[in-house]
């Protein structure tokens, strides 16, 4: 009823119902047809692919909620996807983000921005408007700061290094029998990668009893990977830390890594993040190129979640399932379990609700549960390993989630 | 000080009219992009501040208004310092690496300066990312917040924002007005001419980076601390340094209202674009941005505020130009039948003032001069005639410290000033005028003049009185408000003349100044140019042709490949069988009279 309420609403009503408007307000919000969730990712420019790709999971959320009644609590209310535009710049974010609180002020929780320095920027926005952010973006700094709106569902890129590398160390002793000694890292500079490889030289290799041979760092875009290959080959590493950003740099590497004969898992590769398994490296880097190749990501479309891969596969005519949609689907699902905790769509109550919610083992986000700690970090937030086999990056680890049996690059 | 006050209204009106609209918005997001607009004008006037007055267009502003950035924001996560402390050491520091930067890349010119420009920011941006700040936030201040410029109230920032503008606007103001500006628009139409007039035109450009690097640090300093979360491409990235250019051309270069207007016409179509467009059809917004600056561009080339100032210009000017053109036909006839002749000054006896010994110049295999030698005495009208390619303009340039001799020397009154640098040789008494004429196209004449006239003036009043001088003596005096666009090649000629009388010179050099003139106008000229020797000036007028010299000069110094061919009054020099083989070929030797 409210929308048709709104709509009979002339300036003398308007006026009149001035005073009474915070009386009027509280009636709504104990029954509104539907509570606005905000989603701000880049739908335009450079990152505009994967920001779709998390549009199309919050919607498919979204509806799937809505098809399954809506939120209970708030007498079957729906939610309304309000997406805006983050643009590809740091201030255009930031701007969007005061668009957002200034424009829609019904949202009640919102999930954004795709890269860690958009969500830095337009947390710095929400914290000071009280509403509650979900993010996928894994940069420590992030939860770093002391701010109480802010929820990061994926493990920080400090804590993957850490879970990610005695599991990779017993991956490699299973499939090739001997333990892993030395290990190189090529890294670009960009702040999730710095945080990954500084989290291993900082004592993760040492405690791993892994030796760092070659460590060499680049800034995007490489023109020319020669020399770094060439230093790899020269050392023969046991691993291959391979920690690129843009898409470009991965392909001119792995090309010039097969050149040189090192492709194909002569030497065993692992990388870290989600650029290395998008769909766009199909486009300019061919399947054998890819095959075997290893990247430890957030989040990624696993065991459980086959129905939801093969819906976004016909609706949306992706391959498979990034982190970016699955992260964004759950996102949506857990600012729903929090509205139905807080009993009223506002943004404050929410934000508490998801302080001390406590909803059990989670189920679209890898391993751990739905529950934060104090810095706003999923509590026991876990990560995948997904594999490049014959074209498509598959879930192989851990064993919960497979969907796959790994293959590792023979010695 | 009257009309300084009433010129200053509009820019008041419109600060006062901003800060009451800004108060009026409520709503946070309207009130981030009313603290844009005032934050890019800024920037805006920091670049116009070097490149809209200079002509060097600098395409790496970033490079200052990152290091602000960068200052504000590490100085308060490393030394817990408020941004109302950062931002004036911000300023500092963009005015140093401005002066560091510019007095290397001030050696290049033109396109050169512009590309090096170019990699000043691009390679801060990678020293940044080096040093591993990729992302930093400006911590949250949540127990004082006024201390540390953290407003919760948006509407402070564009308060903050427009105080900034306001001042930064009122220096623009006052340096336009002084002789600081002069100096400025001076290199920016030539820079030679600028230092023939007494410029020293490092030493002002160097100030000019040095002040708009300092005012790019503040403003870069202030955004981080609107913007919060500082990373290098945000601050040194390529599209900062494009939104300064951007919003100065845009709204017009080279005026204090140009990045005003541009940036409160583009950065609110920037951002409606954004919300409206944007979430329709994502990656439009970019498109009609970038179209919108095209047009605008294509139709109003030097921004919108000089097309909307000459259309009204055009409006209003038909009559006061009917009114100006006629008084000053009378002046310039009289002065021609009161001028003596040459005969009546005493000639060849006065002191040497200037003396050329033995001065040789090559470019490679060619002699442009050869060893001229000649004096030049007190009151003298010297002509330096040859034919096409004989070497006058290079000589003139070697006398006034264009160009460095390979040898021989120049004496000024008994002092060797051979390699001196032309402003210097200005200061010291050799005024000159082009063979190319460079008059500042939308100053008037008077502003025209006083530039020449800083190097004699302490103050600007004295400059302006210098300068009013000058124009009485040739003569312009009742069209001294005139813009230079306006004006016939004679005026011009004058004008230039003037503007090389207004610093006093001793010794005053005319390169081909009666050159494109009709008969009559030449004459009018003439007799300008012999008043002035009548009253004491010593001059070398160089020509190409000699029938008006004839009557001019007490005696002729001959050219020819950059040699002296004949030397001496202009009866004899005329009949010299060199002088007519060097200007008709040795085919006409035989019609000359013996």
């Amino acid at each position: 009823m409210p929308k048709t309420n709104r709509a009979a609403l002339t300036r003398r009503s308007l006026l009149a119902g001035a005073s009474a408007g915070l009386v009027s307000s509280r009636v709504w919000a104990q029954q509104p047809s539907e509570v606005k969730v905000g989603l701000l990712v880049p739908v335009s420019g450079l990152y505009a692919r994967p920001g779709t790709v998390m549009r199309h999971g919050a919607e498919m959320a979204v509806e799937h909620i809505n098809a399954q009644g809506g939120v209970r609590a708030l007498g079957g209310a729906k939610l309304k996807l309000v997406v805006l535009d983050s643009g590809d710049t740091t201030e255009k974010a930031k701007n969007a983000a005061q668009r957002m609180v200034a424009q829609e002020p019904g949202l009640v929780a919102a999930s954004g921005a795709y890269l860690s320095s958009f969500t830095l920027a337009v947390t710095e926005v929400t914290e000071r408007a009280n509403l509650p952010v979900l993010t996928l973006s894994y940069s420590d700094l992030i939860t770093d700061r002391g701010f109480k709106y802010i929820f990061q569902t994926s493990a920080t890129a400090g804590s993957q290094a850490r879970q990610a590398l005695p599991q990779i160390v017993k991956l490699a002793e299973t499939a090739s029998g001997k333990r892993p000694k030395t290990v190189a890292i090529v890294t670009d500079n960009t702040a999730a990668s710095v945080s990954s490889a500084k989290a291993m030289r900082d004592g993760l290799l040492a405690e791993n009893g892994l030796q760092l041979i070659v460590d060499e760092t680049f800034t995007p875009p490489l023109a020319d990977a020669t020399s770094l290959v060439q230093k790899v080959r020269s050392a023969r590493p046991d691993l291959l830390f391979f920690l690129p950003t843009v898409i470009s740099d991965a392909k001119l590497l792995l090309e010039k890594m097969n050149e040189f004969g090192l492709g194909q898992g002569k030497i065993p590769t692992i990388s870290f993040g989600i650029a290395i398994a998008e769909p766009d490296m199909l486009q300019t880097v061919s399947p054998e190129l890819l095959q075997g190749l290893l990247t430890c990501v957030a989040s990624w479309g696993a065991k459980g979640h086959e129905a939801l891969i093969a819906e976004l596969k016909t609706r949306y005519r992706e391959p498979w399932m990034t982190q970016n949609a699955i992260s964004t689907y759950g996102d949506m699902w857990v600012i729903k379990d929090a509205l139905e905790k807080a009993g009223k769509a506002d943004r404050v109550a929410v934000a508490e609700a998801l302080r001390s919610m406590d909803a059990g083992p989670s189920k679209y986000y890898p391993l751990g549960e739905i529950k934060f700690d104090e810095k706003g970090r999923r509590i026991g937030a876990g990560m995948t390993i997904v594999q490049w086999q014959s074209g498509v990056p598959v879930t192989v680890f851990p064993p919960e989630l497979a969907l796959v049996q790994p293959l590792w690059p023979k010695s | 000080m009257m009309q300084g006050l009433r010129s200053l209204l509009p820019i008041l009106v419109f600060t006062v009219l901003y800060a009451a609209l800004s108060l009026s918005v409520t709503n946070s997001y309207y009130q981030l992009v009313m603290t844009l607009v005032p934050v890019w004008a800024i920037f805006g006037l920091s670049w116009n501040l070097l490149s809209g007055y200079t002509g060097l267009i600098s395409f790496g502003h970033a490079a200052f208004f990152g290091l602000g950035a960068y200052a504000v924001a590490l100085g308060q996560i490393y030394f817990d310092l408020s941004p109302w402390v950062l931002i004036p050491l911000a300023a500092i520091i963009g005015g140093i690496a401005g002066l560091l930067i510019g007095f290397p890349t001030f050696r290049l010119q033109g396109h050169y300066f512009a590309l090096a420009m170019l990699a000043y920011p691009l390679a801060i941006l990678y020293v940044f990312e080096w040093l591993g700040f990729q992302e930093i936030t400006l911590p949250i201040k949540r127990d004082a917040p006024i201390a540390y410029m953290q407003f919760s109230d948006h509407r402070f920032y564009t308060l903050l924002a427009l105080a900034m503008m306001l001042a930064t606007i009122l220096l623009t103001r006052a340096i336009e007005r002084s002789r600081f500006g002069m100096a400025l628009l001076a290199i920016k139409q030539n820079e030679a001419a600028a230092e023939a007039a007494g410029i020293n035109t490092l030493a002002w450009k160097l100030r000019a980076i040095t002040l708009s690097g300092a005012i790019a640090g503040a403003v870069g300093g202030f955004y981080a601390v609107v913007l919060l979360v500082v990373t290098p491409q945000s601050v040194f990235g390529m599209l900062v340094s494009a939104q300064a250019l951007t919003v100065a051309m845009f709204g017009g270069v080279g005026t204090v209202w140009g990045p005003v207007i541009g940036s409160a016409i583009l950065i609110p179509l920037a951002e409606t674009l954004n919300a409206e467009a944007g979430s329709r059809f994502p990656g439009i917004q970019g498109v009609i941005f970038g179209l919108a600056i095209v047009c605008v561009i294509l139709v109003a080339p030097e921004g919108l505020f000089w097309k909307v100032r000459d259309f009204l210009r055009k409006r209003s000017g038909p009559q006061k130009m009917a009114t100006q053109t006629a008084p000053d036909l009378p002046i310039a006839g009289s002065t021609l039948a009161a001028a003596p002749s040459p005969r009546e000054r005493s000639q060849g006896k006065g002191d040497v003032v200037l003396e050329v010994r033995h001065l040789s110049r090559s470019f490679g295999g060619l002699k442009a001069v050869q060893d001229v030698s000649f004096k030049l005495r007190q009151n003298e009208i010297l002509g330096i005639i040859g034919p096409n390619g004989a070497g006058k303009t290079t000589l003139f340039n070697l006398l006034n410290g264009f160009l460095r001799p390979d040898s021989g020397e120049i004496l000024l009154n008994g002092r060797e000033m051979s390699g001196h640098k032309p402003h210097e040789l200005c200061e010291a008494g050799i005024g000159r005028t082009f063979q190319i004429m460079r008059p500042f196209q939308r100053m008037s004449i008077s502003d025209n003049v006083v530039v020449g006239a800083y190097v004699r003036a302490s103050t600007d009043v004295e400059a302006r009185r210098l300068a009013a001088d000058a124009i009485a003596r040739v003569g312009l005096s009742e069209i001294a408000d005139r813009i230079a666009g306006e004006l016939t090649t004679k005026e011009l000629r004058l004008m230039e003349l003037a503007r090389a009388l207004a610093g006093q010179p001793r010794i005053l050099l005319l390169d081909e100044t009666l050159a494109g003139l009709g008969h009559d106008e030449a004459n009018e000229v003439v007799a300008v140019i012999q008043r002035l020797a009548r009253d004491g000036m010593t001059i070398a007028i160089i020509e190409h042709t000699m029938q008006a010299m004839v009557r001019l000069v007490d005696s002729f110094l001959v050219l020819d490949h950059g040699a002296v061919i004949v030397e001496g009054e202009p009866e004899v020099v005329t009949r010299d069988n060199r002088v007519i083989e060097a200007y008709l070929g040795k085919k006409w030797m035989a019609h000359a009279p013996h």
